[in-house]
């Protein structure tokens, strides 16, 4: 039922990168094999959709196809990964993505005419309309009167991701306390296994933009499964536009470890139907991760711990 | 079994001082010690995220978010001129003030201090500030000082002035300074002294806010910086780390638009950051040169808008991790910024606006180590030029790979631990000693 209510399916570019992912968190060395199976169901996607990705991994030389025998692996390091990586978001780089990353980067304002995008990404005009046709169905853009379009708040400053967070403490141990809250616990065991490995592992491989891609997913997993129609919805939304335009920063890698041990907690006691207990365990995550560093501070002068008022 | 030594660290309340002393303590720590930070309200949970207890000190009453903002305000409005000024002018209208404000926040510190350090019962101190706290001196433990500026703040007669950015030749200027720093602090001075003799502690003589510590001092400064002393500092008291770089997350690149170039990092500091008029001004000069910029904004963000394809602004970075995939690093001369850019050699471009970024800076130039700038007086053009020359000086850069390897083979982290749990043990052996007596 939980899995029935997802709103998108990750398109196959976002699943090949995170078929990558899973294999290095793994530790799969270059020449070792991949199976599809595996892979479907730590993606908790069937295998139809996981030969693509590992197709999209193959163009892109990060797999090898031996003909009767499938896909191995054809790079060794986290870094040659990286790149890999790299090359692929270039690869999908949609004009939706561009448009939505240069907003976040404050490279372009909150409100812009289609002819402006159209100038700026020598793109037809038509490119430009289903590039915000794209990024209003997640609600980041809405269209004004006329023909402009608006960006709405994103997740993209340190006083936004602090709103973020007030929201977040306010409706996600509420998600879990509504009455009718039933996590999918198929999925909920492919994440505690992809969190228990990575825990497990050498610190090495606990990168920022693996921790994203997980958090996202335990935090949505959380959201889908809430009794509360309104709170699912509005909750899967704000993530979408969280992992879309926040990009995490840079957390210690103590902090990382810790965060995950707290979901696995969370997890534990969702299983147990100690909903109250998850609840609170829910804002004590959500605290903890919201501790800001001061902003300004320096001889004598007190720090601040949020923006100046500009 | 031994109970691991507790060293208690009280960094000051700046991102360099703390995450120095962080990367100290992660060594104390893989050497079974057990590293625990005091700090200021402000910076709680900073040192948690990196797996250490904390004790906070409490937030003063009158500092709540509304008036820490208010004060906030009015110090921009009041300073953000003097940091255009010389370091002379700079005397009575920023430094002074802020001797002020140093020694007020030793004063409300005091108690409170006092009772954490009976709390936790430390072993040893580690205190990284320019100011003495008497409950550190009173402490029933060694205290350990780290020297958070540059050299220059542990005088000699062949040393320029503490903060005045002059170079050792210049005599006259020198004692001018000198003489100049004696007069406007001496009201302050007096009132610290006070301080000091109400809770019991000697009074330390004029321009003097910090005593060297009798057990340990450990200072920044790599060789290739340092200047040739007249009354050498005892090696059993003082030890050079060459730096003292911690271990950051690693920084995954963001994606520029406009991708081609080197790579540039500019962070004036969390203060620095308060000059979004000089930093705006720097990203339009930025947008004309192929390069790739990094640019720390501070809680100022928001104040930004039509930014340079070129151009990657953030809130905050993992310095270190940034510096070494650097090929320029545009900074402010704080003690920290420079020794990362030496540790990697990476070639400063330094822009002082006050305290020993201006004594940095000008170690930087006479050691041709990096260029320095008036805040105030360039040209876009001149800019151009500045980071043009730096990024292609050859023989600069033959010079920093070999500081950098001296540096990378004297691991300032390892050096510090290892000397504060000698000191530890030495001050073991001797109460023991004292104790068959």
């Amino acid at each position: 039922m939980a899995g029935a209510r997802r709103t998108s399916r990750p398109n196959h570019y976002a699943l090949a990168q995170q078929v990558l992912s899973i294999a290095l968190e793994r530790g799969l060395k270059s020449g070792e094999h991949l199976a599809e199976k595996t892979f479907a169901e730590a993606c908790g996607v069937s295998r139809t959709p996981i030969r693509s990705a590992f197709k999209i991994l193959e163009e892109n030389d990060i797999l090898r196809w031996r003909q009767e025998e499938g896909y191995f692996l054809n790079i060794g390091s986290a870094s040659q990964a990286a790149k890999a990586l790299q090359r692929m978001e270039v690869a999908e780089d949609s004009l939706a993505h561009r448009i939505l990353s240069d907003r976040a980067e404050r490279r372009i304002g909150d409100v812009q005419s289609v002819s402006a995008l159209v100038r700026r990404y020598a793109v037809s005009r038509n490119s430009v309309l289903n590039a915000l046709k794209v990024l209003s169905k997640d609600g980041i853009v809405t269209q004004l009167p006329g023909r402009a379009w608006a960006f709405q708040p994103m997740v993209d400053s340190p006083n936004a991701i602090d709103e973020s967070f007030d929201f977040r403490l306010m409706a996600e141990p509420q998600a879990v306390l509504a009455p009718g809250f039933n996590i999918d616990s198929n999925r909920a065991g492919l994440l505690r296994n992809q969190m228990e490995n990575l825990l497990g592992s050498n610190e090495d491989r606990i990168t920022a933009a693996v921790f994203q891609r997980i958090d996202f997913e335990f935090h949505s997993l959380i959201a889908e499964g809430s009794g509360n129609r309104f709170l699912r919805g509005t909750l899967l939304a704000h993530h979408r536009l969280r992992n879309a335009t926040h990009k995490g920063g840079v957390i210690p890698r103590f902090r990382l470890r810790q965060a995950m041990i707290e979901h696995l907690e969370i997890l534990d006691s969702l299983e147990r139907n100690q909903l109250d207990l998850a609840a609170d365990q829910m804002t004590v995550h959500l605290r903890r991760s919201r501790i800001r560093r001061p902003e300004a501070a320096n001889r004598g002068i007190p720090p601040l711990l949020k923006g100046v008022r500009t | 079994m031994t109970k691991p030594p507790t060293i208690a660290f009280f960094p000051e309340a700046s991102f360099g001082a703390a995450l120095n002393c962080v990367g100290i303590a992660q060594k104390l720590k893989e050497n079974g010690a057990n590293p625990v930070f005091i700090c200021h309200a402000g910076f709680t949970g900073i040192f948690a995220e990196y797996g250490f207890r904390e004790y906070h000190l409490p937030q003063n009453a009158n500092n709540n978010v509304g008036a820490i903002e208010d004060y906030w305000q009015e110090f921009i409005n009041t300073h953000l001129p003097h940091f255009n000024l010389n370091p002379l002018d700079q005397l009575p209208a920023y430094v002074t003030p802020t001797w002020e404000a140093i020694v007020d926040t030793a004063i409300t510190a005091e108690e409170k201090l006092a009772a954490i350090l009976e709390r936790i019962d430390p072993d040893a101190i580690v205190l990284d500030n320019v100011v003495m706290f008497p409950a550190i001196a009173k402490a029933r433990c060694p205290w350990i000082r780290i020297v958070s500026c540059a050299e220059t703040e542990i005088p000699d007669p062949n040393v320029p002035p503490y903060l005045s950015g002059l170079s050792p030749g210049d005599d006259a200027a020198c004692k001018t300074f000198k003489r100049a720093y004696l007069q406007h602090t001496r009201p302050v001075h007096r009132r610290y002294n006070e301080f000091r003799k109400a809770h019991g502690l000697p009074t330390l003589p004029a321009g003097i806010f910090l005593e060297t510590s009798p057990t340990l001092n450990l200072l920044l400064s790599p060789r290739s910086v340092r200047f040739d002393r007249k009354l050498p500092l005892p090696e059993d008291k003082f030890v050079f780390l060459e730096g003292c770089v911690r271990l950051e997350s690693a920084y995954e690149l963001p994606r520029f638009p406009a991708s081609d170039g080197p790579l540039v990092y500019m962070s004036f500091g969390s203060l620095g950051a308060i000059d979004t008029d000089l930093i705006k001004r720097m990203i339009d000069v930025f947008a004309t040169i192929p390069a790739r910029f990094l640019v720390n904004v501070g809680g100022f963000l928001e104040a930004y808008r039509d930014i340079p394809d070129n151009v990657h602004l953030g809130d905050w970075f993992p310095q270190p991790s940034v510096v070494e995939q650097a090929a320029l690093f545009i900074h402010h001369g704080g003690n920290n910024s420079f020794c990362e850019a030496l540790f990697y050699g990476v070639p400063s471009l330094i822009l002082p606006y006050c305290w020993d970024g201006h004594d940095n800076a000008q170690r930087a130039e006479a050691t041709g180590l990096g260029h320095r700038i008036d805040r105030k007086d360039w040209s876009n053009e001149f800019l151009r030029h500045k980071i043009s020359v730096l990024l292609s000086d050859v023989d600069m850069r033959h010079r920093l790979v070999e500081v950098s390897r001296q540096m990378n083979e004297n691991s300032g982290t390892d050096k510090a631990a290892h000397k504060i749990l000698d000191a530890v043990q030495r001050e073991e052996n001797l109460w023991a000693s004292t104790a068959n007596q």
